[in-house]
């Protein structure tokens, strides 16, 4: 059968050439802190729109227990509304793939739920729920299903015909399949899924939080901005970029550790 | 061929020397009805006016037209024709892979959906398909595991199989890692790991050294002999044919159908001196013949 040129994961070499890979981004990232610091030195950069790094990082230092309050809150939204919204995407998923009724009649509202702009409707769901966690959770998870929900249908839905044939000769149950080629062929299509809805989590909450709250990060970039303190605005959206990365440095962690089923399930 | 029910507990009395179990355990039919039907059937293979036409669309293909054979249990067939001549077709049909358009199939006389359910066949398909994701251990023992085994139980028969094939060391490796025609090996294996009353193989050792291939035609007799095992194979090597066979079934295309069937006198207990033996020439020049009569 063809190889899989598709599908593979660029992989990490030894030594020398891991220092290839990794030296580029963290030469770029020096160089523009360089070029940050020495602006806001020669005042090329003015101060009210973006104060030096070490004003950044001073934000970090003296005001960290601040952050620390506000970004656990948004963690909190973001990572709760990501695995509420993946866990009913799946679970979407699953249900329609087995029960073919199921799909025919909500395929078509699955879809057009995606054309709803939950953020929108913040004011109405903090008028109906209330301020705090719980309303935001749910629009971060209404935010995020949908791509889970999508690339795991598509994912347990695209047959590969000598596979379906085998366990169709082995009499396997519908189950079986799900469980033994179904899931497994598509969890390449699902963690990318999951890579766009954990960006997706982060973004969602912090807009929300203008709204619906008086704590997050995205509270915090909201009033610091119109206090003109813009090394705390800073610093909060550096920190929520930072959380955002994390997240996503996690999914691609367990990515790799599952490197059987993501980098080799397209072909044999 | 015609037998008493019992025929197929006596069968269990047959030595099972290359796994040491018994038979009977996975095979006999556990459909009381099925069993009671099979018993006054055709025990082997049986087809008689089989058609099948592919419709996409507006057009069909004929891929088989009214194709009968009988190959009687514990004997061995091979289909041999062009490419094209629809030989996957026909094992397809019996695998419940495919319906036919018409015709009566029939495996130990039970319909080829009773037979799968039953568990009464193994496939090994045309392209050895493995799950890249499984070692190859697991994907050999992937049959077993469907049937609901426990897992000593699969894994001791996945590697008993695997060192029939010559894989032993391999349990590990993931089907990407292996050769092609490693991987065929492994696909025959998990096939045995069944203990099927019928082997159906499409052109399992295509992508096989010479060598290897020799080692294994012999072995999957020994293995045949053994079992009592009917045998339906695809290929489309004539010495091949020749040498796995009781039954060579020469097949022409559009529409594919049965020209020929050339009976192979071997007997049993066949051995590579076979194809020294002055009567292999021969059967291979007949069969050459065969091959290349306008259809
Ligand atoms: N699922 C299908 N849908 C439509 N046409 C099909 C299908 N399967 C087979 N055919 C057609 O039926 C004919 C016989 O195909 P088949 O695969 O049985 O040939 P074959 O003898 O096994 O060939 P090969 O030696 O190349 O494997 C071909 O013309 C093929 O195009
Ligand atoms: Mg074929």
């Amino acid at each position: 059968m063809s190889s899989s040129l598709s599908g593979k994961l660029p992989e990490f070499g030894r030594f020398p050439e891991r220092i290839g890979a990794i030296l580029p981004p963290v030469v770029l990232i020096v160089a523009l802190i360089l070029l940050w610091s020495w602006s806001a030195g020669t005042g090329l950069l003015p101060k009210w729109l973006l104060p030096s790094p070490q004003a950044v990082l001073g934000e970090f230092s003296h005001h960290s227990a601040t952050l620390l309050k506000h970004a656990r809150m948004t963690a909190f939204e973001a990572l709760g509304g990501f695995a509420l919204g993946a866990l009913a995407g799946a679970g979407g998923a699953f249900l329609l793939t087995l029960v073919p009724f199921l799909r025919d009649m909500l395929y078509p509202y699955a879809l057009a739920s995606r054309a709803i702009p939950i953020i929108v409707f913040t004011p109405l769901i903090v008028v109906m729920l209330g301020r705090g966690l719980v309303p935001i959770i749910l629009i971060v998870a209404f935010a995020t299903y949908f791509p889970v929900f999508l690339a795991l249908l598509r994912g347990l839905n695209t047959l590969n015909a000598d596979r379906m044939e085998l366990l169709h000769s082995l009499s396997a149950t519908p189950l079986q399949i799900l469980w033994k080629i179904r899931l497994p062929s598509s969890l390449p299509m699902l963690f990318a899924a999951l890579k766009v809805s954990a960006s997706g989590a982060f973004i969602t909450a912090l807009v929300t939080e203008w709204i619906g709250s008086n704590v997050g990060l995205g509270y915090l970039v909201m009033v610091s901005g119109q206090y003109f303190k813009l090394a705390t605005m800073w610093a909060a959206i550096f920190s929520a970029s930072l959380m955002t990365l994390a997240l996503l440095g996690l999914i691609v962690l367990i990515e790799r550790l599952m490197g059987r089923y993501t980098s080799l399930a397209t072909e044999v | 061929m015609r037998g008493p029910a019992l025929s197929l507990a006596f069968e269990g009395r047959r030595p099972w020397h290359w796994m040491g179990l018994d038979i009977v355990m996975l095979n006999a039919f556990p459909d009381e009805a099925t069993r009671v039907r099979a018993a006054t059937l055709p025990a082997g293979l049986y087809a008689d006016g089989i058609d099948v036409v592919f419709r996409r669309g507006s057009h069909s293909v004929q891929a088989l037209k009214d194709c009968s054979l009988d190959i009687p249990r514990g004997s061995w067939a091979t289909l041999i024709g062009a490419s094209g001549c629809g030989k996957s077709t026909l094992l397809r049909v019996f695998a419940d892979i495919v319906k036919p358009t018409a015709g009566t199939a029939l495996l130990h006389g039970v319909s080829p959906a009773e037979a799968r359910a039953n568990r009464i066949y193994a496939l090994v398909q045309q392209g050895s398909t493995m799950l890249p994701w499984r070692s190859i251990i697991d994907n050999v023992a992937l049959g077993l595991e469907i049937s609901g085994l426990p897992k000593s139980t699969r894994y001791a028969r996945a590697e008993e199989a695997l060192a029939l094939v010559g894989l032993k060391g391999f349990e590990k490796s993931l089907p990407s890692e292996l050769s092609g025609g490693m991987r065929q090996r492994a696909a025959i294996a998990r096939a045995l790991t069944l203990r099927p009353r019928f082997l159906l193989m499409d052109e399992p050792f295509g992508a096989l050294d010479e060598i290897t291939r020799d080692r294994l035609h012999f072995e999957l007799l020994r293995i045949l002999e053994e079992t009592g095992a009917t045998l339906l194979l695809v290929t489309h090597s004539i010495s091949e044919a020749v040498i796995l066979s009781d039954k060579v079934i020469v097949m022409t295309p559009r529409p594919g159908r049965i020209s020929e069937i050339i009976e192979v006198d071997f007997g049993r207990g066949r051995t590579p001196d076979l194809r020294g033996d002055p009567r292999f020439v021969q059967y291979e020049a007949q069969l050459r013949r065969a091959l290349h009569q306008p259809a």
